[in-house]
């Protein structure tokens, strides 16, 4: 009987995450690493929907546990100030994709548009009606105050143009956690050569944004 | 980032204290503590040792490299070798910091650790200095940086980071005719 529960409850966390079954430290550590790339990486990075889910799932689920225990008792204290922790972590990290959504919104749109199907999706179905909904705002805004006193051929904006890309050129500092071998090194100047390096596991280096994206989607590196 | 966000990051390392009262195990959502024994050392986070001590519940144990003579060996290995040594800690300098503002009768000889790790801090800071003006005299496009910690790193992360973004810009807009390159940033 208990052994069914039991079972049970682990296909449930299965569905959840949907991969292995991660416990609730690594998914902290999971939104942890989410937050610092995303914090370092001069584009937006993929969403992470489901850790985000889960964590405020354990949260709600803690603070709500929390609700009815009495004031002054030593162990909720010490659950309170952890929920406060990693409440802060969540939110600075939600906070840091709405700052480049807010930035370099068309082109977050643009890629949106542009993703094949089964691609999986850079914004989460509520940024996507923030980036949506700020991208119409801007533009009615220009419209009312400016756009339509110009002379007509100069009506039209095209924010694509208007508001500057991410630039994946930036440098990033980041650390190694499944080696790597060959990256190619793009010279600085034109009287520099290319050149390839190996990323040992556990390193840690300094170069250009565009050179490691993909490694950064696929955890293979982290940025720090 | 926010240096008080490296602080945060620290602050999830292990220490050692001696709790002063008992209490069973607390499962939190970042793993199981305790449970907590007056007078047995455990592990806990040190976001809660320094919450335990500011109470006067515990007494915390210095970590081991929080030595006076290990750290006088490490301070003289960092001048003698060109490149960054292997620090004791990854968050060494922040776990020296809080735990001597808020700890400092725990740890014997406070004084004279607080000066070891600045000298220690000091001269990887220069080196780093150092190694950011050949980085960029050289005009390299990728860098080897074992062993710096992440603080160290957040010391020169906006500037050194700037400025090679604003060199790439003019010397992007000087080969733009060869490269052709669009690159548009405003």
């Amino acid at each position: 009987m208990s052994e069914a529960a039991f079972d049970d409850s682990e296909i449930n966390q299965e569905d959840d995450s949907q991969e292995d079954v991660m416990t609730p430290a690594e998914l902290i550590a999971k939104l942890e690493e989410a937050w610092l790339n995303e914090k370092f990486s001069p584009e937006l990075q993929e969403n992470k929907s489901e850790v985000v889910e889960c964590v405020m799932e354990q949260l709600t689920h803690m603070e709500s546990n929390l609700q009815r225990v009495k004031k002054g008792d030593t162990k909720a204290s010490i659950h309170r100030m952890e929920v406060d922790r990693i409440r802060f972590v969540l939110t600075s990290y939600l906070r840091s994709r709405l700052q480049k959504i807010e930035k370099f919104f068309p082109h977050v749109l643009e890629r949106e548009k542009s993703r094949a199907d089964g691609e999986p999706s850079l914004l989460s179905p509520e940024e996507f009606a923030f980036a949506k909904e700020y991208y119409d705002n801007t533009e009615a805004y220009l419209k009312a105050v400016a756009l339509k006193r110009m002379p007509p051929n100069l009506q039209s904006i095209d924010m694509l143009k208007a508001v500057p890309e991410p630039c994946l050129d930036s440098f990033v500092f980041l650390r190694v956690k499944e080696k790597q071998e060959n990256i190619l090194i793009e010279p600085e100047t034109d009287d520099q050569r290319e050149y390839v390096v190996d990323l040992e596991e556990g390193s840690q280096h300094l170069m250009r944004y565009r050179t490691i994206a993909p490694l950064i989607s696929n955890g293979a590196v982290k940025l720090i | 980032m926010d240096p008080s966000e490296v602080e945060f990051l620290a602050e999830k390392e292990l220490v050692k204290i001696v709790p002063n009262f008992s209490l069973d195990k607390i499962y939190l959502i970042g793993g199981d503590l305790g449970p907590f024994n007056p007078g047995l050392p455990v592990d806990v986070p040190l976001w809660l040792a320094l919450n335990f001590k500011q109470r006067q519940k515990c007494r915390i144990i210095p970590p081991d490299w929080m030595d006076v003579e290990k750290l006088e060996e490490i301070r003289e290995l960092e001048k003698r070798e060109e490149a960054f040594t292997p620090v004791p800690s990854p968050y060494y300098m922040e776990l020296t910091k809080l735990l001597l503002n808020h700890a400092s009768d725990n740890i014997p000889k406070a004084d004279e650790i607080r000066t070891l790790v600045k000298d220690i801090w000091d001269t990887r800071i220069a080196k780093l200095r150092l190694s950011a003006d050949s980085f960029i005299s050289q005009q390299e496009a990728h860098a080897k940086l074992d062993n710096l910690t992440l603080l160290e790193i957040n010391t020169i992360r906006e500037f050194l980071l700037n400025s090679l973004n604003c060199m790439f810009k003019l010397r992007s807009n000087l080969q733009a005719g060869s490269s052709g390159r669009t690159f548009t940033d405003y």
